[in-house]
């Protein structure tokens, strides 16, 4: 078996799925913990959005006074700091060998897509509408993509979800084609160009 | 895949072989298609990080080519100086022309840093940055401004703090183009700078300054614009929206 079929395998396992969700959780965590804190400090200081902060390239302040960064009332990051620790527990169960029902992956994909939308909603509403970017979020963003790759590959490969069976066979294609590797690679790396071209140095100046 | 064959239950040995050659052809076929879609990946990516190598290095290459230049009233340190070098107190005041507070400081206290910078009593350093450079649709307007502050503070000093505020009046909002190279001209022909130094202005002969004045920023841990500092100490970042209190606080700094 040449390295290619090996990779390939290795792939498709519990593992190595589980592996990837439990660190893109994990990541999302991190992001969402330093995003709350931020927004505990800005609630804090009244005079923290009066300036261009350097640090996040922001367009002066407005992300985290807008009111798409309080969607529901609080921080969205409260968001992760609620959900990313429910999804590591599910990775680390997964990891070990736990069988989950039908019915419990299926929710899992649920949240992870309303993450995923969420995600992306504030990404664009960040680039295109507030102008403004912060690199905490946009880590965000990639680690929900990232986890919601893993899951649904998950869940395809076990036929959990209920999917039209010509939609189920080609996604199955899809994956034993590594076609959904190419495609992730390929978002996150048009995703990180549109992120420079937009706002190169500034980014890390 | 189905085994059933239409010809009835009993197995055909030679229709089974034929499609278990079937089968393996096909898993063949898919490990080829599996191997040049896996290499296509592996070159996104190989692409991605080549780029980014790429990029660092020409960031680095331009880091290294912004040789120092010191001129006229214009500081070693990359500020643009107003007002007697002997005065007892130094205001510096951290800008970006793209940056909505620092208009907002500037519309308060023009007058008094203007007064101030007059009766002797204060230098006002004007550190002009140009970090937002991309919150103006790819303009860069943030340098060109601040290079045409530059250029006027070196070859026509006492005009520096009007033009500086003529610059903040009516300021674009972020993320719009800024003011044109037109628009910027008018503005310094507006308080008086020559028409021989506006005409150099598009030549962005002091583009380097202003990326110089901005990493000299960062480096002096300056976390967001305006920062107004008094002889080293920041001042209050809400007070310096209220009208008189900088003013105040120079004075009684100059008292000692």
């Amino acid at each position: 078996m040449n390295l290619f079929d090996r990779f390939h395998r290795f792939r498709q396992s519990d593992a190595w799925l589980y592996a990837v969700m439990m660190i893109a959780a994990g990541a999302s965590l991190v992001a969402s913990f330093v995003l709350s804190v931020d927004a505990i400090v800005l609630a804090a200081d009244p005079n923290a959005g009066l300036g261009c902060n350097i640090n996040q390239v922001i367009s002066c302040g407005a992300v985290g006074t807008s009111w798409q960064a309080n969607l529901l009332g609080f921080p969205n990051a409260f968001l992760g700091l609620m959900i990313e620790p429910v999804l590591i527990a599910v990775a680390i169960a997964g990891f070990s060998g736990t069988r989950f029902t039908q019915g419990f992956m299926i929710g899992v994909q649920g949240i992870v897509l309303i993450s995923l939308g969420f995600a992306y909603w504030l990404f664009l509403q960040s680039s295109f509408v507030i102008g403004a970017l912060c690199p905490w979020c946009l880590a965000v963003t990639f680690s929900t993509t990232v986890l919601f790759a893993a899951i649904t590959h998950l869940n395809i490969r076990d036929d959990n979800l209920f999917l039209p069976r010509k939609l189920q066979s080609a996604m199955e294609t899809w994956l034993r084609l590594d076609l959904d590797l190419l495609v992730l690679i390929g978002w996150l790396v048009a995703m990180v160009v549109l992120v420079f071209v937009k706002y190169g140095a500034a980014l890390f100046a | 895949m189905s085994n059933k064959k239409p010809s009835g239950q009993q197995p055909d040995p030679a229709s089974r072989r034929q499609q278990l050659r079937l089968e393996q052809e096909r898993a063949a076929k898919e490990a080829k298609v599996r191997r040049i879609i896996s290499f296509a990946a592996l070159g996104v990516l190989g692409l991605a990080v080549i780029g980014g190598i790429v990029w660092a290095v020409m960031s680095m290459g331009a880091l290294t080519a912004n040789k120092p230049t010191a001129a006229g009233s214009v500081n070693a340190t990359y500020t643009v100086v107003a007002g007697d070098p002997k005065a007892p107190v130094v205001v510096d005041i951290y800008q970006d022309y793209m940056c909505p507070y620092c208009g907002e400081f500037d519309r308060v206290n023009a007058a008094d840093l203007e007064a101030l910078a007059t009766a002797g009593q204060a230098q006002i350093r004007l550190h002009p940055m140009n970090f937002l450079d991309g919150a103006s649709q790819g303009t860069k307007y943030s340098t060109r401004a601040a290079n045409a502050l530059v250029t006027v503070a070196k070859a026509e000093p006492d005009k520096m703090l009007a033009f500086n505020t003529a610059l903040y009046t009516d300021q674009p909002a972020e993320n719009t183009t800024g003011l044109s190279d037109a628009q910027i001209a008018e503005r310094a022909k507006a308080v008086g700078v020559s028409d021989a130094t506006i005409a150099t202005f598009t030549q962005l002969s002091n583009a380097d300054f202003v990326n110089n004045t901005t990493k000299a920023a960062f480096a002096d841990g300056i976390e967001s614009t305006p920062t107004i500092l008094i002889n080293g100490t920041a001042f209050n970042s809400k007070a310096i929206y209220t009208a008189g209190a900088l003013r105040q606080a120079v004075e009684a700094a100059a008292k000692g």
